[in-house]
């Protein structure tokens, strides 16, 4: 059985200094870093603007869809994406194999400083996250007792 | 595969609605989105055609119960039915929680629904993950239509293995049974989260 993964505290501190130290130096609106099933890892910046739940979804789908246009090409995946807007913008690179950093800019910065950046930030999350999958996470035990019986479900409303 | 979050105190779980083109999977979703109190839901996402069908997936997401604290959060996905698109099933597979399998009722679409079963079953194993080790349900949608099977022909055929699963007669065009499948998912993949993380408790025991 593979682990469930777990995301400690520390762990999640860890990640966003090095989030938060890419966000200001790349001048980005906002870091998003999902793995390829479109689960949602760690974000910083201006959560307020946009649905991250959204774009991790969307951008994971992108990113694979992708990965079949490079491998007509003789690649095996192409590392970075650009999605270029009029005034926002996005860019994706890979962390590791199953990990996906999203970047969404403005004007105020170019695509060639996030770029140079995020080579760096990628590399340094890397190894955390390879640091976090070798260490041995404290175990999420939950019974079902801790639900009481009406608990658990989704109510429709009529 | 869910993934626990100790600093925002979240799980998140992915629900995937699998099944043949045509088959009901972007209604039940589109009836759980006007149906949920909408603090309890994102916006849904719906990447289609012209023609309004799923040429990517539809995504939907959902807050549910709070366990110890956690709040867990349920990511609603379908795969496109076509079955040219199954490189497409198979990203939207990628690490699935829990499945409902929405099948056709109607007598023609037997041969789909057997295929789309076999095809679920083949594009989870490229995953290295058993049919039998995945919660699932089986919806028999479109029970409203005059051509349809019975659902002991339908059990027959897509029900029929060692362990029964839970199986819903549906109408999702009107609901009815949607939310019951619904919740029918989400309390056998708690369950399975809760056995797997007992499990992993026992194997290595906690700092925390």
């Amino acid at each position: 059985m593979d682990s469930i993964p777990v995301l400690t505290i520390e762990d999640v501190a860890n990640i966003d200094n090095v989030l938060q130290d890419y966000l200001q130096r790349a001048e980005a609106d906002l870091i998003v870093v999902i793995d390829k099933g479109g689960n949602l890892i760690a974000q910083v910046g201006d959560l307020e603007v946009m649905d991250v739940t959204v774009i991790a979804a969307l951008a994971a789908g992108s990113f694979a869809a992708t990965k079949e246009l490079a491998r007509r090409i003789g690649e095996v995946e192409f590392n970075a994406l650009y999605h270029q807007g009029n005034g926002s913008h996005i860019f994706m690179n890979s962390v590791d194999e199953d990990t996906i950093m999203i970047t969404v800019f403005g004007s105020q910065t170019t695509v060639g400083l996030v770029r140079f950046y995020s080579a760096s930030t990628a590399s340094n999350l890397a190894s955390l996250l390879a640091k976090m999958r070798t260490s041995s996470a404290p175990g999420f035990q939950f019974d079902l007792n801790d639900l009481s019986s009406n608990e658990g479900g989704f109510t429709e409303r009529h | 595969m869910s993934i626990i979050n100790y600093a925002s105190k979240e799980i998140q779980f992915k629900i995937v609605y699998y099944g043949p083109a045509l088959c009901g999977k972007t209604t039940n979703l589109a009836y759980i989105h006007s149906r949920i109190d909408p603090g309890h839901r994102g916006d849904l996402v719906s990447l289609a055609t012209a023609a309004d069908r799923t040429l990517f997936f539809d995504f939907l997401p959902l807050n549910a119960v709070v366990i110890k604290g956690f709040k867990t959060k349920f990511q609603l996905y379908t795969v496109p039915g076509q079955v040219i698109y199954n490189a497409t099933r198979q990203l939207v597979l990628r690490s699935v929680d829990g499945i409902v399998f929405v099948a056709d009722s109607q007598w023609e679409k037997m041969e789909e629904n057997a295929e789309s079963f076999r095809n679920m079953e083949e594009n989870l194993a490229k995953q290295n993950i058993a049919l039998d080790d995945i919660p699932y349900v089986i919806q028999y949608n479109k029970r409203d239509l005059p051509n349809i099977a019975p659902v002991h022909y339908l059990q027959f055929l897509l029900n029929n293995r060692k362990k029964r699963v839970p199986d819903f007669e549906v109408i999702s065009t009107t609901g009815q049974n949607v939310f019951a499948a619904l919740n029918a998912v989400s309390q056998l993949l708690l369950h399975k989260f809760s056995k797997d993380s007992n499990a992993q408790r026992s194997a290595a025991p906690a700092s925390l």
